[in-house]
């Protein structure tokens, strides 16, 4: 048992809350929510010279060969900071996946670009019909047709709520290329260049006005040499990558939570009313109580499925409770920071609340919600055996009919006789 | 980081859980059984099993061997708690191992420690946890008891209720006034009182879930000056220290995961219209939840275990929600389960017809005593103040503002 974090990973979040203190202020959030691309090349750059894009690639990838919980601590920080940038799609969603899947060519060409910076990519995966609940993460929830077309395929359909599409030069688009048994076969992961023709994207109006868009392939072309991984086989690598991103999400939504708490606690320590700081009353340290509970609950459950997947142990239950907890935990933790900031809460100019909770909204639902993940979760609980059985000899004491216990010390024994006293009494009476 | 345990560690789980499943009867159910108002028979077993338990060491794995402990750091000691929360067990003797011997082993002197430790550790003593009085609950330091030193003796009067225990008890770690204070809680020490005393009385009531709990009366009893604990004056503070230990359970919710899992197999077995429960949607979304509930609730204490294994070497955090889960947890996880049952839910264990043994509806009961160690309310207030360093209104106000909430006399 550790709760804690290494020397060499405390150093990394310092070197990432300084960074990002000056480097992400808020105001360059607020300004990227406002803006058409919301998104900073430069910035971009910036987290290149980092090392933070390569993070988690080997190093004959461009990468830094850092562990999973060194990702997880710098998508905490990121979450704090509300970084406005295509991290999780670019280098975990699409980047993991082809570390995954790809081919050595792939590899060597794709990532020590995204490493660089000089690539940014989005993953197409859900879909109009399947948006409506957790079937988007599902393999059922693809329907978007990828057929042959001698030596190339032609995708046909719309992805929707695409993260980052708008400024991807890359889409790994998640295709259907057959029908088989199982939902999950037949499922093909693409690599398309994004100004390929017939591509539209257009970007959603969103709660978070983070860059969400769909994505039209009409008739697009894509060649042999662009799948991902297996022809049909696209699901188990991308499924793998997507617990990946939902788990790094949680610590995102992590560090934006424990922002939240700081925001709320500091709120009510300075805000007087009533010639007394707010705090004082037992409303207000209500709500601040249960902020800490959701952030530290939040946060032993995400750190808890982030070191099992860097150790490689099997990690479905605590990987599905971080998600389902995380994602409302995180909405209830903003909710108890508009109770008490009140009307500041509401106020874009001058307050960063709104910020977190639009955000937290969206990171709520992406890469599956609390219903998907509890679903999942109950597919793992319902397999638990029953406890195992007791062995000792058998004693035939403890199953006494009620009122039979004739209690053996004289306190209790006292109490059980005046009230069969009393029983027996109001029987003579009825009679 | 490190979410798992030693190969050695896990090696003592196994034995811990091992000694625990060949011990226990066969018939014994815990959610079923009352333990309380136990029966001669009863008791005479519990006290046999915790007496081969502590020579095992497995009551107080984590005190030095010289004190009957295994020698164990805090995590061990929270292994085999977690297994023993896993039976569903309680030992009689709860409020000692948890209250009562950590607080002698920090404030005791030498001779406090050799004369009461081997008995919490060997399993033969039984030790209550008498604080609580009719003025004095959330107020712990509301004390009304008195004890005046007279010789050799102090002599205590007054009123304790709320006293839990499973069997007679051989000693009680009880609060009284030493001193007339303001602030009233540096008037206050500890005493650890042979339950035997002439003067003392006992008096069962009646709770929820059948009761374990007492009044005590104190007339004249007659205390030996050297059974004072710690400091003169200090005991508020001293027992504040000790409830610590009380509040890092990894207990409590080893036991919310055994009625959880059993929980499932009844949803497995049992039709409802035709469906196996386990089916309908909006049960597998509960029992996901309870599960996810019970899993933070096992984070949590182990978190706070191993930062009292890291003494020292740690900032103390200035806050605990291993309560607070628990006290949220016990009381709406049986509410959660009993709506699933329907009107079947009310039926008591024993019951005609009763589903599932009736183990929802006596943990529904029992529920409602999630109140030892400070209310959720108490907890709250503690995470904001301490924690949190949120301001509350100085206790030397107190008197003032209640005199002002007086009706005016003209
Ligand atoms: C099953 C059971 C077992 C127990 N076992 C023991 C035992 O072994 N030994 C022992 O000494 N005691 C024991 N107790 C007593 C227990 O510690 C007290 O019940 C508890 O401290 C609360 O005190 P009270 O019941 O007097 O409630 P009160 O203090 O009267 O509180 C009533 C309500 O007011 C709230 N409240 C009080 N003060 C404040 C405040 N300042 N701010 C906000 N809210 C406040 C409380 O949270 C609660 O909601 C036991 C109680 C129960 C129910």
């Amino acid at each position: 048992m550790d709760f804690s974090l290494t020397e060499a990973q405390e150093k990394l979040r310092k070197e990432a809350r300084a960074f990002l203190e000056k480097e992400c202020p808020e105001r360059l959030v607020r300004e990227m929510e406002e803006d058409d691309e919301g998104f900073s090349p430069e910035l971009w750059g910036k987290l290149a010279k980092m090392g933070w894009l390569g993070l988690a690639y080997p190093e004959e990838f461009g990468g830094k060969g850092g562990s999973f919980i060194d990702l997880a601590v710098i998508c905490e920080e990121m979450g704090r900071a509300m970084l406005p940038a295509p991290y999780l799609s670019t280098v975990v969603l699409c980047g993991l996946t082809i570390l995954e899947a790809g081919s050595m060519k792939q590899k060597t060409e794709l990532l020590p670009k995204i490493a660089n910076g000089e690539r940014v990519l989005s993953l197409a995966m859900t879909e109009p019909e399947s948006s409506w609940d957790g079937t988007a993460w599902k393999p059922e929830g693809i329907t978007v047709r990828a057929t042959p077309s001698g030596k190339d395929y032609v995708i046909n359909g719309t992805k929707l709520f695409v993260h980052d599409a708008h400024i991807a030069d890359y889409l790994l688009c998640v295709a259907r290329t057959r029908e088989g048994k199982k939902p999950d076969d037949g499922i093909t992961l693409f690599l398309v260049d994004a100004k390929s023709p017939g591509i539209s994207v257009e970007i959603l109006d969103t709660t978070a006005g983070d860059k969400q868009s769909e994505v039209t392939f009409k008739k697009v072309k894509v060649s042999k040499e662009s799948i991902i991984g297996t022809l049909h086989k696209g699901w188990a690598p991308l499924e793998k990558i997507i617990k990946k991103g939902a788990v790094l999400l949680c610590a995102d939504m992590v560090g934006a939570g424990q922002r939240v708490l700081e925001i709320t606690v500091d709120h009510a320590k300075t805000r007087v009313q009533f010639d007394m700081p707010i705090g004082i009353n037992q409303y207000v340290q209500d709500h601040c109580a249960f902020l800490v509970s959701e952030v530290d609950s939040s946060r032993w459950l995400t750190y808890q499925a982030v070191w099992k997947m860097s150790e490689d142990l099997p990690c479905e239950t605590e990987i599905a409770m971080a998600k389902a907890w995380t994602s409302d935990s995180h909405e209830r933790a903003c909710w108890r920071g508009h109770q008490v900031l009140a009307g500041v809460g509401y106020e874009v100019d001058r307050g960063v609340l709104p910020l977190f909770s639009r955000r937290g909204k969206a990171k709520q639902l992406h890469l599956g919600d609390s219903d998907f993940y509890l679903e999942k979760l109950m597919q793992e609980i319902e397999q638990w055996p029953p406890p195992e059985k007791f062995r000792g000899k058998p004693l035939g004491i403890f199953d006494i009919p009620r009122g039979k216990q004739v209690p053996s010390w004289q306190p209790w024994k006292e109490r059980w006789e005046e009230i069969e006293k009393r029983k027996k009494e109001r029987k003579k009476k009825k009679k | 980081m490190d979410f798992g345990f030693t190969e050695k560690q896990e090696k003592l789980r196994k034995a811990a859980r091992e000694f625990f499943l060949n011990e226990m009867p066969e018939d014994f159910d815990p959610d079923v059984e009352t333990m309380f108002s136990l029966t001669k028979e009863q008791t005479a077993f519990w006290m046999k099993f915790q007496k081969k338990a502590g020579k095992k060491g497995y009551l107080t794995p984590g005190w030095s061997k010289e004190t009957g402990g295994l020698g164990y750091g805090p995590i061990e000691q929270g292994i085999v708690e977690e297994e023993w929360g896993f039976t569903g067990g309680r030992w009689p003797n709860a409020s000692g191992l948890h209250i009562a011997g950590p607080a002698v082993q920090v404030f005791g002197t030498e001779e406090q420690k050799k004369k009461f430790l081997p008995g919490i550790a060997q399993g033969t003593a039984i030790w209550n946890q008498a604080f609580t009085e009719p003025d004095a609950g959330s107020d712990e330091a509301n004390q009304k008891t008195t004890a005046v030193l007279k010789g050799n003796y102090y002599v205590l009067n007054g009123q304790k209720t709320f006293i839990t225990t499973l069997i007679k008890p051989d000693y009680l770690y009880t609060l009284a006034r030493t001193a007339e204070t303001e602030p009233k809680h540096q008037g206050i020490s500890l005493f650890l009182v042979p339950a035997d005393a002439p003067g003392i009385t006992y008096q069962a009531q009646g709770t929820m879930g059948f009761g374990t709990q007492l009044n005590i009366y104190y007339k004249n009893v007659k205390v030996p000056k050297e059974n004072l604990l710690g400091e003169l004056n200090r005991g508020f503070y001293h027992a504040m220290a000790a409830f610590e230990f009380e509040r890092s359970g990894t207990g409590n919710p080893a036991n919310a995961k055994r009625r959880l899992t059993e929980f499932i197999q009844f949803c497995k077995k049992t039709k409802r219209n035709g469906k196996p429960l386990i089916k309908d949607t909006d049960v597998r979304k509960t029992v996901a939840k309870m599960a996810i509930d019970i899993e933070i609730q096992r984070l949590i204490a182990w978190e706070a275990v191993w930062r009292h294994s890291q003494k020292g070497q740690l900032p103390p955090k200035g806050y605990d929600l291993s309560g607070f889960f628990n006290k949220i947890n016990s009381t709406q996880h049986p509410e959660t389960m009993m709506h699933i049952m329907g009107l079947y839910g009310q039926l008591r264990s024993g019951a005609k017809w009763a589903k599932f043994a009736g183990k929802i509806e006596r943990r529904w009961q029992v529920a409602r005593s999630v109140h030892p160690a400070g209310t959720l309310e108490v907890n709250k207030i503690v995470v904001a103040g301490r924690g949190l360093g949120l301001p509350r209104i100085p206790a030397r106000f107190n008197k003032m503002i209640a005199e002002s909430l007086q009706p005016k006399k003209k």
